[in-house]
């Protein structure tokens, strides 16, 4: 899961961040920190490693633990090694008082694994999360940039053996496909 | 607790006609319990309530002296009004300012209410053990909840954070987060204090936790060891080995620290006369509150079962235990007999800048007046010397033009030559908060710690000092930045100066210093552009053939820009040891007695007679590098050195040790067996500095009082008796060392001493020229230069005769350096913890060069220089350009100084430590190689 390879954007990201850290006034480069840590997480495997985060705040030129201090307060980075699809099941009022609880318990049962956890074989990482904007189709959960909205059993069903027969990692980067209901 | 009703407030009547009458007024007023008083600029609510009613009436736990107001605890929230009696808003009274004419309820029901639900709260995952942990009765949250009279906790017992591990993966530094409160304070003094950026909070909510790095331990982190932190800790969550929060003690005394010029104030606590910990004291004006790993916590040497505790007398080549008398008789016999057959200039000694004042002025005295000798020299030879020399033969007072206060008053610092964040750690971090908020330059060959946070850094080839320093003189003048007003009423020699720095060729000068012209231009233009601008230097400047002239070259920086006899500017040499500005001041200098007369000028040389009632020499004595000279030819027979590993830290050991073997008496005064003592004939056990009083002088000329905090060990004695001992032995009355009486003697010889009295000196010192009425002064040249008119004098650059002799066959550039853990050849700091935070001396070099040669991190490489050829470990690095290669000496294995030159200064003859020229290869056969490293491929 966790390949060795440098740490090292590639010509075309390493434009993009040159483009996001000018969207900020000269000096406030730190700022920036928010998008390049969703860019490296995307690119380094879908979490920040300790070097990561290092090479990250080389880019901005800040210290590495102004990096580390906003890596760990946003649940949205991931600080240990994640499967492939990170499933990111909402928790918040509206999906919880449509079952969100049952849904989670269901993957827990599938993947045998509790949130927090991976699947062995390195493909899913179960994450519960607060309300990601969709309580008009809760109860809902996202993976990647993906939502999968007014969930059930069997439609949790279909969305891992899809995840899984697609085998790629998901990424919040990833182009959106707006599902049929 | 002082109450309301027995303030004395301003009567409100007084108030309401100044506010209601037409007379408009500047002062402002807010009411405490609805009782006006006057606010001062800048007030929070907290300073404002505190000034009028004492520290007791508002507690606080994330507050700290030394630290910015934050507010995240709460617990100094107080109810406000705009009103008498209206409706009020509580808020943080640490970080708001306070408003004229609102109406502060400090202590109200509703107040004290919402405190005790805040310590509740923080109860809830807080461990109870209060009895046994180390903080007991000395504890800001014990102290806290007793104030707000929790009884209980309302709480239920919920999830919390005790289960959190200790670390106490580090020698020196402890922590146990599950009694961390999450005030953040030991984060502020890592990044406010230090600016070391270790700690930091992670996570939110009920995840927020402190961390070291990205979670790793003491040890592993970036820690500097400065214990910043574990003073700042309100709790035990964070702390030392040492347990300096822990009341189990009976006794604190204050002293100064021997371990550089910055002269930090200690607090040393005591239990049955032995050391327990130290902590750094909050009014202490040279360090308010912070001190480095030295300081605070390198005290373990004092009672090493290595100290030296019996004199020793070399017998069939062996050192053999005596009595003190045994020893004295000895000593005294030789010394006669060398006087009596060969004369005094026979006869040497050196005295010590990690002694006191008043021990120094004893040691030349002895040389002087009972040996009949100039013959004295001292440490500073081998660090600041040119500094002397050079500030004097330009201002006239070789001493810090300003004080370490004064960065808060300039615009743009210029470091030359210097490493303050390892070799003057509290000053050093002061420096780098500066760094990181205002203009800065470094000029040194190696990328150190404070060049990352500077605006220029000219990362010059050693050794060019000059050149670099006369780039920018042409600069400041091609862009017509001098300051002419200055330069007219104040100097002489510039129209010279001038014309000889306008002939100099940048193509040239680029080419020599290594540094893009652009780059020193712009650096130049910063300087000479700033409203203040302060130099500091270190003996990157001083250690070099060309170090007085580069010295010289500084102090014309300043002049030409004017940048003197005000607050935040001047020239500030960053003394290396302890008192090696009050070592010159007390005359241990070859030409110059105590308070800088030259002892060949027949007037000065009438008054030192008369003043020690004995007959001088009145010619110049040797200069250390002499002084090996003369024993080689056979003209010096008797050294005596007080507290120097000369064989370790004098560069070319083998010379050293040549000149030492030919001696007939060596006297050492040491606290270990060193290098040196080794090779003595007499050894005499001193005390350090924990066990005697007297005085330091640091960098900024400020005297400070040395109180002996243990009695000596037993079996030694401190220097300066030692000195009077012998003094009384070969017949010259002295009475008994006293640092109070010593003073009074000092003070009618040494003019800027004139006002120094022991029980005047106070906790924080005075800085010299002190008045005979006791007034100091903190910046010297305000109106006119002490020896009149600053004198610009030019000095071309000059290759260093060992590149110019050996550079073609020894390619590359060896610097010396320190680490911040080790002092000097680690005498002392190999005998503490720090050892087991810096375990060896390496050799930094640049991944170019280590790919040439075939090496890896942590692999040997052999260094030889035309003198000798030693293994060092490599440590491959981008702080040393190719070509370049940087070490320490602090550890005696190594033998670092085996490569070093005897080239010197060629004024002040202080060694060339930074320019020695040698050749590397990997290391054959003495060494394992890594066997999981594989070699780089050059192919």
């Amino acid at each position: 899961m966790t390949e060795t390879k440098e740490i090292k954007f590639n010509e075309e990201t390493l434009e993009l961040v040159q483009r996001i850290i000018k969207r900020y006034p000269e000096g406030k480069q730190k700022s920036a920190l928010l998008p390049l840590l969703h860019l490296a997480q995307a690119e380094f495997d879908g979490w920040l490693s300790a070097p990561t985060m290092d090479y990250v705040a080389s880019l901005l030129n800040i210290l590495p633990i102004e990096v580390y201090e906003v890596a760990s307060f946003y649940s949205m980075y991931n600080l240990k090694p994640v499967g492939k699809c990170v499933i990111e099941v909402c928790r918040t009022s509206s999906c919880w008082l449509m079952g969100a609880e049952d849904i989670i318990k269901y993957l827990e049962n599938k993947l045998s694994i509790k949130a927090g956890e991976t699947t062995e074989d390195g493909m899913f990482s179960i994450k519960t999360v607060e309300c990601l904007g969709s309580c008009g189709t809760a109860p809902m959960m996202m993976c990647g940039s993906q939502f999968h909205e007014k969930l059930s059993f069997e439609k949790v069903d279909n969305i891992l053996d899809k995840l899984k027969s697609d085998d790629k990692r998901k990424t919040y980067f990833d182009a959106v496909v707006v599902e049929d209901y | 607790m002082k109450t309301t009703e027995n303030i004395k407030s301003l009567p409100t009547e007084n108030l309401m006609s100044i506010t209601n009458g037409k007379a408009k007024t500047d002062l402002k007023f807010a009411f405490i319990d609805n009782k006006p008083y006057e606010i001062k600029d800048g007030e929070t609510i907290l300073t404002f309530v505190r000034r009028n009613f004492g520290n007791e009436l508002v507690p606080t736990l994330c507050d700290a002296p030394n630290l910015e107001p934050f507010g995240s605890c709460r617990v100094c929230s107080v109810d406000v009004a705009l009103q008498e009696n209206g409706s009020v808003k509580s808020q943080a009274s640490c970080h708001t300012p306070v408003m004229s004419g609102s109406y502060i309820y400090p202590s109200s029901d509703r107040i004290q209410a919402l405190r005790k639900n805040i310590i509740e709260l923080v109860l809830t995952d807080h461990p109870l053990d209060c009895l046994t942990c180390e903080v007991n009765n000395n504890c800001e949250l014990q102290e806290v909840a007793a104030k707000v009279g929790i009884r209980d906790v309302r709480y239920p017992e919920g999830k919390n954070h005790l289960h959190f591990e200790k670390d106490f993966s580090h020698p020196y530094m402890t922590s146990d987060l599950s009694k961390c409160i999450n005030c953040f304070r030991c984060v502020r003094a890592c990044d406010e204090v230090q600016g070391q950026f270790v700690l930091s909070m992670a996570g939110r909510g009920f995840d927020s936790h402190i961390v070291k790095g990205s979670e790793v331990s003491f040890m592993e982190s970036d820690c500097v060891s400065c214990g910043a932190c574990a003073q700042a800790c309100p709790t035990s969550a964070i702390s030392d080995v040492f347990e300096s929060k822990s009341i189990a003690k009976v006794e604190t005394t204050r002293t100064i620290c021997t371990y550089c010029g910055v002269g930090c104030n200690l607090e040393v606590a005591t239990t049955n006369g032995k050391i327990k910990s130290i902590q750094a004291p909050y009014d202490a004006e040279v360090n308010q509150g912070h001190t480095c790993l030295k300081g605070r916590y390198a005290f373990g040497f004092y009672n090493h079962q290595d100290r030296l505790k019996t004199p020793l007398i070399r017998k069939n080549n062996e050192l053999v235990p005596a009595t003190w008398d045994e020893a004295y008789d000895y000593i005294a016999a030789k010394l006669t007999e060398i006087k009596n057959n060969d004369g005094p200039d026979f006869i040497a000694g050196i005295s010590s800048a990690r002694c006191t004042n008043e021990e120094n002025y004893l040691m030349q005295k002895f040389i002087r007046a009972v040996i009949g000798t100039n013959n004295i020299d001292a440490c500073a030879r081998v660090c600041h010397s040119p500094t002397a020399l050079g500030m004097q033969r330009t201002f006239g007072t070789g001493a810090a033009t300003n004080s370490v206060e004064d960065l808060k008053y300039t615009d743009c610092i210029m470091v030359i030559g210097a490493n303050p964040t390892d070799g003057h750690p509290v000053t050093g971090a002061k420096m780098k908060q500066f760094a990181m908020k205002k203009p800065s330059i470094v000029i040194d060959p190696r990328r150190i710690e404070i060049a990352k946070y500077a605006t220029y850094h000219l990362q010059l080839r050693p050794g060019t000092n000059v050149a670099l320093l006369n780039m920018m003189l042409y600069f400041i003048i091609d862009e017509k930045l001098e300051d002419k007003d200055f330069i007219e009423l104040r100097t002489e020699g510039y129209e010279d100066f001038k014309k000889e720095i306008l002939k100099l060729n940048m193509d040239e000068m680029e080419r020599i210093t290594g540094v893009d012209r652009n780059l020193v231009r712009d650096a130049a233009i910063l300087y000479a552009s700033s409203k203040n601008a302060m130099s500091f230097h270190g003996l990157g400047v001083t250690e070099h053939s060309q170090g007085t002239f580069t010295v010289m070259l500084i102090a014309d920086l300043a002049m030409i820009t004017g940048n003197i006899g005000r607050p935040g500017v001047g020239v500030n040499p960053l003394r290396g040891q302890n008192n090696v500005q009050g070592t010159a001041d007390m005359g241990c200098q070859p030409h110059q007695g105590a308070g800088y007369f030259d002892v060949t000028v027949p007037e000065y040389h009438k008054k030192y007679e008369e003043f020690y009632g004995a007959k001088l020499a009145n010619y110049a004595g040797y200069k250390i590098p002499q002084m090996y000279d003369a024993a080689l030819q056979g003209k010096l027979k008797a050294l005596w050195l007080m507290g120097e590993d000369n064989v370790q830290t004098d560069p070319n050991t083998n010379h050293v040790v040549a000149a030492l073997s030919k001696l007939e008496l060596l006297v050492v005064q040491e606290l270990f067996m060193t290098e040196t003592a080794k090779m003595a004939h007499v050894v005499l056990p001193a005390s350090s500095f924990l066990e005697k009083s007297g005085t330091f002088t640091n960098g900024e000329r400020r005297i400070q009082r040395v109180n002996a905090v243990v009695e000596p060990i037993e079996g030694t004695k401190p220097d300066g008796q030692i000195v009077v001992d012998m003094m009384n032995k070969l017949g010259y009355p002295q009475a008994d060392y006293d640092p109070k009486t010593l003073l009074e003697e000092i003070s009618q010889i040494v003019p800027f001493f004139a006002g120094v009295k022991w029980d005047e000196l106070g906790d924080n010192g005075k800085q010299w020229p002190v008045l005979p009425d006791g007034t100091d002064t903190q910046i010297l040249h305000t109106e006119t230069f002490k020896r009149g008119r600053g004198k610009f004098v030019y000095n071309d650059w000059r290759e260093s005769e060992e590149i110019v002799n050996y550079g073609a066959e020894f390619p590359y550039i060896l610097t010396t350096n320190r680490e911040l853990e080790h002092y000097n050849c680690g005498t002392m700091t190999r005998r503490t913890g720090n050892n087991k935070i810096l375990t060896e001396d390496v050799l930094m070099i640049n991944s170019v060069d280590a790919k040439k040669i075939l090496i890896n991190e942590g692999d040997m490489v052999c260094v030889i220089s035309a003198r000798g050829k030693i293994d060092v470990k490599a440590k491959i690095t981008d702080e040393v350009l190719p070509g370049i290669l940087s070490s320490t000496f602090h550890f005696p294995e190594i033998k670092m100084n085996d490569l070093t030159s005897s080239i010197a200064d060629s004024e002040a003859l202080c060694p060339e430590y930074k320019v020695v020229a040698v050749q590397i290869r990997k290391s054959k056969g003495q060494y394992k190689i890594n066997p999981q490293r594989e070699l780089i491929d050059t192919n």
